[in-house]
């Protein structure tokens, strides 16, 4: 079942799309099903963190269709479509404003007007999710970057999303609190949809990615496939996964379906 | 440490403190608030002659030092500043008032040194209240308080919103200034000529990631209005607390506790 579903999506910057050329996105289209895990891929400037603005409403004014569980994303339906999508921010500090962690966690539950225990049950499954209950009552300030991006990741779930989306949830991460990422989202049911340069951990977390150029999708190809094309990468300012430079044509038999799992 | 860097760490120390479990963090943020409110309104209450009755009021924020655990020498530190604001405030009534009121040996002591007096111990009071008030509660707990006392929500949510700014601002600073002292290594401080490009690229950046922070509150669904949640402390207590303290103080701002003690003891 179709739980995304974009349709002739067209967006340009005010000041820009004057010129048919500017425009960030162009026509583009596809569909997202239940539980699926896209990466979306493209050099700087493509429009992937425009991409997954527009599926939270925040950038208003763009032409064609883009519906979340059938509902148009337009400003009359905001309330609920952002309760079913959670936004990552790339940079954790702006999206952690409250004093505590558990605090912040439950910054989105109070707004939906829940009961004191029901944001007390939310918070604590979103931190237990995430792995950072032990963290609940640590100031933001004091976290490391991993510990951030993590309770970043807490404060959509506590609202309940059906869909993640996160723009470079792995920039500025080290190898293990990458790995402790990865494994996460690995664990979390629903929609992932996971803009990033990172296409090792595209490859690790995504098994459909979209990649992004000059406004349009180029290709939607399963990620396994689509990362082995060198050229195809190398033609849209990508490289391929470090992995696949070191063990050319042997992924099968080196990782293989169970390579997430080794690397976690 | 740069000075930028120090108030961040300033505010988060007090932003800590506020967190605390101690007995007077435990107290409910309203009887906190409402006893503050009096405090200094008494304080205020007194004429600039009676710097006896004045004197009595140190009561209150000695007790809550003592009792508290707050640090007396660190808030000294940290109101240096406002403190030096505050012995600025009368420095001007001993030159307006110089009427002869009494001597203290063969030095005269004028209506406007008196008054300049109180001024300076009137508000360095209310400066101590408030700071203690602000080491023991959050500030989404301060707000909680004045929302319960009628406050328009506006005005409570104006209060969280710039707190955070302030913040956020003193980041975007930092990051300014050390981007810029890397390039300029023998200049001390900032060049003038180059203060009106900071300053620009201060606010326009500081209001950018306001924009992010408020982008990600309306994601999280915030309409206008933080949920504040100032439950879970002991009401009587702080019933207690708010009554004893209301009856000790109005009684020091009507009797002359020191002259009575006077007497008691002569």
């Amino acid at each position: 079942m179709d739980i995304i579903d974009v349709e002739h999506l067209t967006f340009g910057y005010a000041g820009r799309d004057k010129n048919q050329n500017s425009k960030v996105l162009d026509d583009i289209g596809f569909h997202i099903n239940e539980d699926e895990s896209v990466g979306i891929i493209g050099a700087n400037g493509v429009g992937k963190s425009t991409l997954l603005k527009l599926m939270v409403g925040l950038l208003p004014g763009y032409n064609g269709t883009l519906r979340i569980h059938g509902t148009e994303v337009k400003k009359e339906n905001l309330s609920e479509i952002r309760r079913r999508v959670g936004y990552v921010f790339q940079d954790s500090d702006s999206q952690l404003f409250m004093n505590t962690v558990y605090e912040d966690v439950a910054f989105a539950p109070r707004n939906y007007g829940m009961s004191e225990n029901e944001v007390r049950r939310c918070t604590m499954d979103a931190l237990r999710k995430t792995q950072i209950e032990d963290l609940a009552d640590r100031h933001i300030y004091r976290l490391s970057g991993g510990q951030k991006k993590l309770a970043a990741i807490a404060t959509v779930l506590s609202m309940g999303a059906e869909i993640l989306l996160m723009d470079e949830p792995s920039a500025a991460l080290d190898p293990r609190n990458r790995k402790q990422l990865i494994k996460i989202l690995k664990e979390l049911p629903g929609i992932k949809i996971i803009a990033s340069h990172d296409l090792d951990f595209i490859y690790d977390t995504c098994e459909r990615t979209l990649l992004l150029a000059d406004g349009k999708i180029v290709r939607d190809e399963r990620t396994r496939e689509l990362l082995k094309q060198k050229d195809v990468l190398e033609a849209h300012g990508l490289e391929l996964p470090l992995s696949f430079r070191f063990y050319p044509g042997m992924q099968e038999t080196i990782f293989g379906a169970g390579r997430n799992d080794n690397l976690v | 440490m740069s000075r930028i860097n120090q108030a961040i760490h300033e505010i988060h120390f007090m932003d800590e403190a506020a967190e605390k479990n101690r007995w007077l963090n435990r107290i409910h943020p309203l009887a906190k608030v409402i006893v503050t409110v009096v405090y200094i309104a008494l304080v205020m209450s007194f004429p600039k002659e009676d710097l006896m009755g004045l004197a009595a009021m140190c009561l209150y924020p000695l007790v809550l030092f003592i009792t508290g655990e707050v640090s007396a020498g660190r808030a000294f530190r940290q109101l240096k500043m406002i403190l030096f604001l505050v012995a600025v405030i009368g420095i001007a009534n001993p030159i307006l008032d110089r009427e002869v009121l009494f001597w203290i040996g063969s030095v005269p002591v004028t209506g406007g040194m008196l008054s300049m007096l109180t001024l300076v111990i009137k508000s360095v009071f209310a400066v101590f209240a408030t700071y203690l008030l602000i080491v023991s509660t959050s500030i989404e707990n301060i707000c909680y308080a004045l929302r319960k006392l009628h406050m328009p929500k506006i005005l409570s949510t104006l209060i969280l919103l710039i707190y955070r700014y302030i913040v956020l601002m003193l980041k975007e600073t930092e990051r300014l200034t050390q981007a810029y002292s890397l390039r300029v290594p023998d200049q001390k401080g900032i060049h003038y000529k180059a203060w009106g490009t900071l300053a620009g690229q201060m606010l326009l950046r500081s209001m950018d990631r306001a924009e992010l922070v408020y982008e990600s509150m309306t994601l999280r669904g915030f309409q206008g209005e933080f949920y504040l949640k100032g439950a879970g402390k002991s009401v009587w207590k702080s019933v207690i607390y708010a009554s004893l303290w209301c009856i000790i103080l109005f009684c020091i701002r009507i009797f002359p506790i020191f002259e009575m003690v006077g007497r008691i003891l002569t």
